[in-house]
């Protein structure tokens, strides 16, 4: 699977909320850590669901945790 | 390496259907075109398959016990292309074989096929079908993780 156009940033908002492991994340999830590190190195698309899950676990609206870039 | 568990389980059952084709395959294709004796190829499926049951089933159950057995969304995808991907090789495979059999019963030229190096060849083609699904994962998984 090659890099997505759904752009994300999700390091900085990791870092923003006191340095949140991967790991962290992705139980709030309800992900693997993989899936997680694929989503952030914008290999894989997550579902809907997903994302806006992650915006949720950082307290943040999902256009501002991720972008489309065509 | 950081595989998941469902990664493990991908390379695990990997290398036992790889190990499974080294051993049958060679045994079962002499047994079809020399001997053709149905019983010999009979004793020689059950313990290879019995062999390769045992084999996923204590390497699974390791890498359970080693790991959480979860799988999530990504999982899914992965396993979904990986089936496209085996199904692909199937079709490709009967569809040869078919063709095979028809172009022998039209051509008398052609030495006719025996009902077991069919039915070795059938187990061959579905064997190559789930080893592409199993490489399909693996690939899928390391590229997302590369």
């Amino acid at each position: 699977m090659s890099k997505t156009h759904v752009k994300n940033n999700i390091r900085a908002f990791r870092f923003q909320c006191d340095e949140m492991t991967q790991q962290q994340l992705a139980d709030q999830v309800g992900v693997t850590r993989q899936t997680i590190v694929a989503i952030e190195k914008e290999k894989y698309s997550p579902s809907l669901e997903a994302a806006f899950k992650i915006a949720a676990a950082f307290g943040e609206p999902l256009d501002a945790v991720f972008r489309y870039e065509p | 390496m950081d595989m998941s568990f469902r990664e493990k389980s991908a390379w695990g059952s990997l290398i036992a259907m790889g190990l499974f084709a080294y051993w049958f395959f060679p045994a079962a294709f002499d047994i079809a075109d020399n001997s053709n004796d149905a019983s010999e190829l009979f004793f020689l499926s059950v313990g290879c398959i019995v062999g390769l049951i045992i084999i996923e089933v204590v390497y699974q159950s390791l890498v359970a016990a080693t790991g959480s057995a979860e799988s999530d969304e990504r999982d899914a995808l992965i396993n979904l292309r990986s089936e496209r991907n085996s199904g692909w090789v199937l079709a490709i495979g009967l569809f040869w074989l078919v063709g095979h059999i028809v172009a022998m019963s039209a051509v008398e030229a052609l030495e006719p096929m025996g009902g077991l190096l069919i039915a070795v060849w059938i187990l061959f083609t579905l064997t190559v079908s789930e080893f592409a699904k199993l490489a399909s994962q693996v690939w899928y998984y390391r590229v997302d993780a590369g």
